[in-house]
């Protein structure tokens, strides 16, 4: 009777205030990682469909919010693997984009941005949740259903990877 | 806190979707829904007790149906079969009674020559 009462179709409105309240994360975790507005739509959209589909086995805010999270950044991976979206260059070949002197904040901030999409998708999901989503390592090891030393060991490489990178970009315009 | 760590964060605050993207959502929600009620109204209907019932009937009716045609043109093929056979058993009994008269007919007029 009570596993009746919880698959219930979520009624139009409220699906719209949800779809509202969480169109800013799914499609940001998407636009960081494809670097793609149109892709990133498309892929938004498809998360919040599928969302429609099992409303009626998430029982709060917060398991929608991990559901999302979690659903959006494996179709990202997923894609990145299918399209070839994952860095056609070796790591040690991707140049560095130059910051003209004068507005290092704002242009470093593009520049990394390119950095992170630039990663294999495993790191970039899993500086993307950390930096964009603000999540602990527990909540990524928990979100990606990967062990929590994997997620220290590689989030500490990519993180590596980028201050090696920015670091020289810097160096290179002071 | 490194300035990498306020940098990373920077480049990848939340940004807003394009204009228009849940009512885009909703509008792909709602079109296969659209398209599935002209079908979905017409099973509806069947869903009703009042024509459950019904339903069960005619299904019944319809078994039943179909079964007594199969049965009576399964009897019409055997008689169809069993009325070849006694054609073909009166052709042979009928060639072989005109060989038989044929006989005594010769018969006969030997005997009247002698």
């Amino acid at each position: 009777m009570a596993a009746a009462a919880k698959v219930v179709t979520p009624v139009r409105a409220d699906f719209e205030g949800i779809v509202r309240e969480h169109q800013s994360m799914v499609f940001s975790i998407a636009y960081h990682f494809l670097h793609d507005r149109p892709a990133a739509e498309e892929l938004s959209q498809d998360v919040f469909l599928q969302l429609y589909k099992s409303m009626g086995a998430l029982e709060s805010a917060e398991h929608v919010t991990r559901w999302l999270r979690r659903v959006t950044t494996n179709r990202c991976i997923d894609q990145c693997r299918r399209s070839k979206l994952m860095p056609r260059i070796g790591l040690d070949q991707v140049a560095e984009p130059a910051i003209p002197a004068g507005l290092p904040d704002i242009m470093l901030s593009r520049a990394l941005s390119q950095l992170v999409a630039s990663l294999p998708a495993n790191w970039r999901a899993l500086v993307i949740l950390k930096y964009q989503e603000e999540m602990e390592t527990e909540e990524i090891a928990r979100a990606l259903d990967m062990p929590v030393g994997t997620v220290k060991s590689q989030l500490s490489r990519a993180l590596d990877f980028l201050r090696e990178k920015a670091s020289r970009m810097l160096r290179e315009t002071v | 806190m490194s300035r990498l760590d306020d940098a990373l964060r920077d480049a990848l605050r939340r940004e807003a979707p394009p204009e228009g993207f849940a009512e885009r959502v909703m509008a792909r929600i709602q079109a296969p829904q659209e398209a599935a009620g002209g079908w979905a109204k017409w099973l509806n209907a069947f869903r009703r007790p009042q024509l459950r019932w019904a339903t069960a009937l005619a299904a019944v009716a319809l078994a039943v149906g179909t079964a007594e045609v199969r049965s009576e043109m399964q009897r019409r093929a055997e008689g169809e079969r069993a009325r070849d056979q006694v054609m073909l058993a009166l052709r042979i009994t009928g060639g072989k009674l005109q060989m038989t008269r044929e006989m005594v007919r010769r018969i006969g007029y030997a005997r009247r020559e002698q």
